[in-house]
């Protein structure tokens, strides 16, 4: 008997969950229903952005054919809604009337942007009908609407200073279209940054063409435009920020309406445990947006800190690698197999790395410390725990920001502006949890010219080896030079130096020109 | 006496052209150990004359007083002495029968090498199904080039490194190199790297700033230096930027491949940034890899060059797929100016994969399974095809079988020096000393030889006839300048009489133009098809690139008018990272690659024992970054342990800010305490069985006692080394 499993929602980490039991489907172990409200199949929702401002194509952003599923033996149903789930009759109650059963469900439902409270807006977050000119940027048809804009080179507005937005904003700035950010706090990635990362931060953002509008709180919108669409964004100073498009990019909220229907206990997101499965019914799962892991033994310190869905797709495609292998083992060995798969290990906090091209910004882990706060500094160093250490350089001149947060010696935070190198680096050494050199300014020196010397170099030291092919020093060739060798052919008979890939014969023309330039004057 | 010859260089597949000419005639003062030739290089449109130090000092391996001239017989002390080569071969004859009656054909097994010339090669595989009738043949080239030929099979139908001629490269004006580090291994194929070069475009895909790596300073192009492992992604990265900013040759893809949409969706989750996280390459060099790649191919030519780097990984093949997906997304392959290959090792690692070498193979680069191909070698070497044992075990699981019950008890080694070369070499060693009986054929007490019961002694490059396949896929003539030392015979001539000995059904020649002559017939039709080469007309210097059927003009560029597939397109197949390879190492452990020096050649057999060569670079030193090293409290020069569970290296430390602070490189060319390979694992690549040679986890320290250092200078063969090579 092969087990039914019905996964909720068709969005990036439902396609990485239907590809990985793609075997067992085809193997006969697993029956797989997979259902997307809209009417495409998976796609790579992160770009979204990158394909409202024309860089990219939808074809490109496809992660999932509905075709070629179907041919593996996995049924897909697409623009079609999930009405509710029946937990006493195993059942899915379909848009499309029908009401397919399950052994197993998996809620990749996803999140939905927040729609903020805005005059003028309607706030109700499940069914909101925003005016002409409004969109918030979640799927394609979201992004249609800011494509048009782009290439229209119209005014576009965008309220919320987290990542999407910025990144929006950005690649909308560089694809020619008058934009603003719209932020609360003195600084962009507030939730994220610092401060001497965020003061470098705006100012590369208005270096890269974005006006940046901070301090900002916004209490409505004007629909003077138009057909009635939206014309400004209206602050409480009493000022408006004029635009013929506004973005909405605050934030997202897990969809959890179908499990809070049906009786799951949810909080932000659907309750899970360490294995995925919803609390008290340990046949159904939840990954990705909508997932909240917080199991319910509370001495588990890792969910004791837990701050809910991170709303980044990484973690979620691990969880669904991790769940495919755990149903997989399921179905083919029952609960014992299954149980003998380690549960998924802890997310580290998220990492962000804007997706820009004008900028370079990494940010991850705790930065609020600064490096002569003793309070902060000294927070969690009881009981033999190393104290923090903030090592931090910054150039603002020149757009570069570096700001490295440990705790003996392994990264606690960071954040790098304008530091591509850099960037990259702290990044792998923060998801290693691996020890910095204690000299710091290595990490800072990775994107100086010093750092991409030549295979030449301005190296004078007569020892050196001038033909590495075989292995000759300038001393040999300045030797033969000395013996009468006036010719690069001549010194390559007497010492071979230059027989190889020929790369050194101008540094040994050097050395014979050298020689005889000063042998008159001697 | 020595007369001399035009030929081609023992070492690589760069296969230089050299000249060997008489030595004068010592003078008043005779050196009794001065090389009997001289070497010259000569012009050739692949090394233009140049030889690297290698070349330059290989003639003094010809007289060296290491040298095996006689078959030795490992007595029962362990020593090894003289015998007859009549006892030699009835000792060898019996041996086989013996264990063949007892455990079956396939308990006798073959391990030969890609050093071989194509006569030996396609003699071996014949001598193993035919004499000896086992399956159990594989070779090293299984170590080298196994990833990136069946990566080519794949996509393209047919393997062979460089579909077009090196000096193509000379006009490209990006190249991509990826895991190659040619300023060490082929010195003189720098060259072509020079137009790239000059117009900003050499890139450079390693982990270490290694000399290749240098040349892209000084406005030569660009290094990307990705954590070791870490290939895969960074490909797929670049693929995606192609995809995405619409760098693609939209028309070559409609016309010249199939697979498309499905390679579109295996890169959409691969964007720069969330590379950058997991490679470590920032996200702007990825972008811009992908573009001026992009450029080079509208306007200039983009070449996509891979090596063992990226190949010798348990992901290897999906690795190189994944360059290949790269390269036919922007349309280089097949295309005028524009090009992909990959870097052939082995001086003949083209031809030695070719004919038979290879557990799953027959000659013309045929399949074993596929019964057309057995009935058409049958004919040829006048057999049944039921004689014709089916597909082996390749090299690793090879041998992991020695001694094992149903594995191979008696072991025929040619041109390999598995001690040193093959991965867990601890675990290889021991397989070798279970075996009932081990032969070993070389010309020198290799560290794989004094592990045999029978050395027989065999010719060096200078004094045999022969082909080679270069890098290029052309057919090359080697020839003969002196004569062999008395004692020493050709393993054509071995083979032969061995055949004779084991009553084996078809013929064995000794004669290398008429194996030749054979090899022909046998690879007709198949997909490396040399039946129009003879030897006269390579004596003429003509060119002779396979596929070169009887009365064609050969095939200089492959893949101009489709590939080799039935329906004429190259094959997009969809690849990503496996969940082993996204590990992360999270505690003090440090990832090793291994690699070569300059100075030395494979296991280190031959170059070990040139004295200029082993005086330049003595021993292994593991480069090491400097932070690394002060935190270890590790100074310059120091002696470090090197573990992990496998074994245990000990060596010198080189602090070096070429090597990522995270990653160490350990060079493969030396024995016993030195060797890397005690540290390398043996999983393989599920498709081409490749070892995992670049990507091992370890732990480096100071040695815990001065003891442990003081152990090193005393190793036993380091000291026979030092004292033949001075």
């Amino acid at each position: 008997m092969s087990e039914r499993i019905v996964v909720v929602g068709f969005g990036p980490v439902a396609a990485r969950l239907v590809d990985e039991l793609v075997p067992a489907v085809r193997s006969g172990l697993v029956q797989l229903l997979v259902i997307g409200q809209e009417a495409e199949a998976a796609y790579n929702r992160v770009m979204v952005a990158e394909f409202g401002v024309g860089r990219t194509t939808a074809e490109a952003l496809a992660i999932a054919d509905a075709a070629e599923l179907t041919a593996n033996g996995v049924e897909v149903r697409l623009g079609v809604k999930v009405k509710r789930i029946d937990r006493a009759r195993q059942q899915v109650v379909l848009s499309d009337g029908t009401s397919p059963g399950y052994d197993r469900l998996v809620f990749a439902t996803g999140s939905r942007p927040v729609i903020p409270n805005l005059r003028g807006l309607n706030p109700d977050p499940s069914r909101p009908v925003l005016p002409v000119g409004v969109t918030a940027l979640r799927d394609l048809r979201d992004a249609s609407v800011l494509k048009e804009a782009v290439a229209g080179r119209k005014k576009v507005v965008v309220l919320g200073g987290g990542v999407l937005g910025l990144e929006t904003a950005l690649a909308a700035a560089e694809e020619g279209a008058q934009t603003t950010v719209v932020h609360n706090g003195p600084f962009p990635l507030g939730r994220n940054i610092d401060r001497g990362g965020g003061a470098v931060l705006s100012s590369s953002l208005r270096a890269g063409g974005v006006r940046v509008a901070g301090n900002a709180r916004s209490i409505g919108i004007e629909t003077a435009g138009p057909d009635g669409s939206f014309s400004a964004l209206l602050l409480d100073d009493g000022s408006a920020i004029d635009g013929d498009l506004l973005v909405l990019s605050c934030g997202v909220r897990p969809r959890i309406e179908l499990a809070e229907g049906c009786g799951l206990p949810t909080a932000t997101g659907i309750l899970v445990d360490h294995h995925l499965r919803t609390y008290h019914e340990p046949h159904m799962f939840a990954i990705g947006d909508c997932a909240e892991v917080r199991c319910a033994d509370t001495d588990c310190l890792e969910c004791r800190n837990a701050t809910g869905p991170s709303g980044l797709v990484g973690p979620g495609w691990r969880q669904a690698e991790w769940l495919a292998e755990y149903l997989t083992l399921l179905a083919d060995g029952g609960q014992e197999a299954a149980d003998s798969l380690a549960p998924l290990p802890a997310e580290k906090p998220g990492i962000v790395v804007l997706k820009a091209r004008g900028i370079n910004l990494a940010v991850a882990g705790d930065n609020s410390a600064e490096p002569w706060d003793e309070e902060l500094l000294n927070s969690g160093s009881a009981n033999g725990r190393p104290r923090r250490h903030v090592s931090q350089w910054a150039d603002p001149e020149h757009g570069r920001y570096v700001k490295m947060t440990t705790r003996g010696g392994v990264l606690e935070g960071l954040v790098t502006v304008g530091m591509p190198r850099t960037a990259a680096e702290l990044v792998l050494l923060f998801e290693r949890g691996a020890e910095l050199p204690a000299d710091r300014s290595l990490l800072l020196r990775l994107d100086g010219p010093d750092q991409l010397e030549g295979a030449g170099g301005a190296n004078s030291d007569p020892n050196r080896t001038v033909c590495r092919c075989a292995g000759v020093s300038g001393t040999v060739i300045e030797d033969a030079v000395l013996d009468g060798c006036s010719t690069v052919p001549d010194v390559s008979k007497a010492t071979r130096a230059g027989t190889g890939c020929g790369g050194c014969h101008s540094d040994i023309k050097d050395i014979i020109e050298k020689h005889f330039q000063a042998a008159p004057a001697a | 006496m020595p007369t001399g010859a035009d030929t081609h260089c023992p070492y690589c597949a760069l296969q230089c052209a050299m000249s060997l000419t008489p030595a004068a005639k010592p003078g008043s003062d005779p050196v009794p150990e001065a090389p009997v030739l001289e070497v010259s290089g000569r012009e050739f449109p692949t090394n233009r004359g140049g030889l690297c130090r290698k070349g330059w000092t290989s003639a003094s391996l010809l007289n060296h007083t290491g040298r095996v001239t006689e078959p030795m017989l490992k007595g029962s002390d362990g020593v090894h002495r003289p015998i007859g080569w009549d006892e030699a071969l009835s000792l060898v004859t019996a041996a086989v029968r013996d264990i063949r009656k007892q455990y079956g054909p396939d308990a006798v097994g073959v391990f030969g090498g890609g050093g071989l010339t194509n006569e030996k090669a396609y003699q071996l595989g014949k001598f193993a199904r035919l004499a000896l009738g086992t399956s159990r043949i594989d070779y090293n080239g299984r170590f080298c080039m196994s990833s990136a030929a069946a990566a080519g099979n794949r996509a393209f139908g047919v393997d062979r490194g460089l579909p077009f001629p090196v000096q193509d490269l000379d006009s490209a004006s990006v190249i991509l190199l990826l895991g190659s580090n040619v300023a060490e291994t082929m010195p003189p194929f720098v060259q072509h790297l020079q137009g790239a070069r000059d117009a900003g475009g050499l890139i450079v895909v390693d982990p270490r700033r290694s000399a290749t790596a240098a040349f892209t300073g000084d406005g030569g192009g660009i290094h990307l230096q990705p954590m070791p492992g870490t290939d895969l992604v960074l490909l797929l990265g670049l693929s995606h930027v192609v995809v995405h900013e619409g760098l693609a040759d939209k028309e070559y893809l409609e016309n010249r491949t199939s697979g498309y949409p499905a390679l579109v969706r295996s890169l959409a989750s691969f964007w720069p940034e969330r590379v950058q996280s997991i490679t470590g390459v920032p996200a702007g060099l990825i972008r811009e890899t992908a573009r001026r790649l992009a450029q080079g191919a509208r306007k200039g030519g983009s070449y996509i060059l891979s090596g063992r780097g990226v190949e010798q990984h348990v992901d290897g093949t999906d690795t190189a797929t994944a360059a290949i997906n790269l390269s036919l997304l922007l349309g280089l392959p097949g295309s005028a100016r524009s090009g992909y290959g990959t870097l052939t090792g082995q001086g003949n690692g083209q031809g030695g994969r070719e004919h038979g070498q290879k557990s799953d193979q027959l000659p013309g680069y045929r399949k074993i399974t596929d019964p057309a191909a057995r009935q058409h070698v049958a004919k040829v070497w006048g057999v049944e095809e039921s004689l014709i044992p089916g597909p082996g075990l390749p090299a690793v699981q090879f041998l992991k079988s020695l001694g094992q019950p149903d594995g191979v008890r008696c072991l025929f080694v040619h041109g390999a020096n598995v001690v040193v070369s093959a991965p867990d070499s601890g675990a290889v060693l021991e397989g070798l000393r279970s075996l009932d009986f081990l032969v070993v054929c070389d010309f020198f007490m290799s560290e794989t030889a004094l592990e045999a019961d029978l050395i027989l002694p065999v010719m060096q490059w200078a004094e045999e006839e022969g082909t080679l396949t270069n890098l290029e896929g052309r057919v090359l003539r080697r020839r003969r300048a002196l004569s062999p030392p008395p004692g020493v015979r050709s393993e054509l001539w071995l083979m032969a009489r061995l055949a004779e000995a084991l009553e084996a059904p078809g013929t064995f020649s000794d004669d290398p133009e008429t194996v030749f002559e054979e090899l022909r017939l046998a690879s007709e039709g198949g997909l490396a098809d040399y039946s129009g080469i003879d030897y006269a007309m390579l004596d003429r210097g003509e060119e002779a690139y396979w596929p070169y059927p009887r009365g064609s003009r050969g095939t200089p560029r492959l893949f101009a008018d489709g590939f080799a597939h039935p329906d004429g397109r190259a094959v997009l197949v969809p690849v990503s990272p496996s969940k082993r390879a996204s590990r992360n190492f999270t505690d003090d452990s440090l990832a090793l690659a291994t690699g070569r020096l300059l100075e030395h050649y494979q296991s280190g057999a031959q170059t070990r024992r040139v004295a200029e060569l082993l005086s330049s670079q003595p021993e292994a030193r593991l480069q090491l970054h400097p932070a690394a090293a002060a935190s270890r409290g590790i100074a310059d020069g120091d002696f470090v342990e090197v573990s992990n569970e496998r074994g245990r290296v000990v060596c010198r430390a080189e602090l070096s800010n070429a090597v990522r602070p995270d990653t160490v490189f350990l060079p493969f060319h030396f024995p016993g305490l030195e060797n890397a390979n005690r540290l390398t694992e043996a999983a393989t690549d599920p498709i081409s069985g490749m070892p995992e040679f670049k990507t091992s986890r370890v732990w480096v320290r100071r040695p815990a006692s001065p003891l442990d250092a003081a152990s090193v200078p005393a190793d036993a063969e380091t000291l026979l080394q030092i004292e033949e090579a001075s």
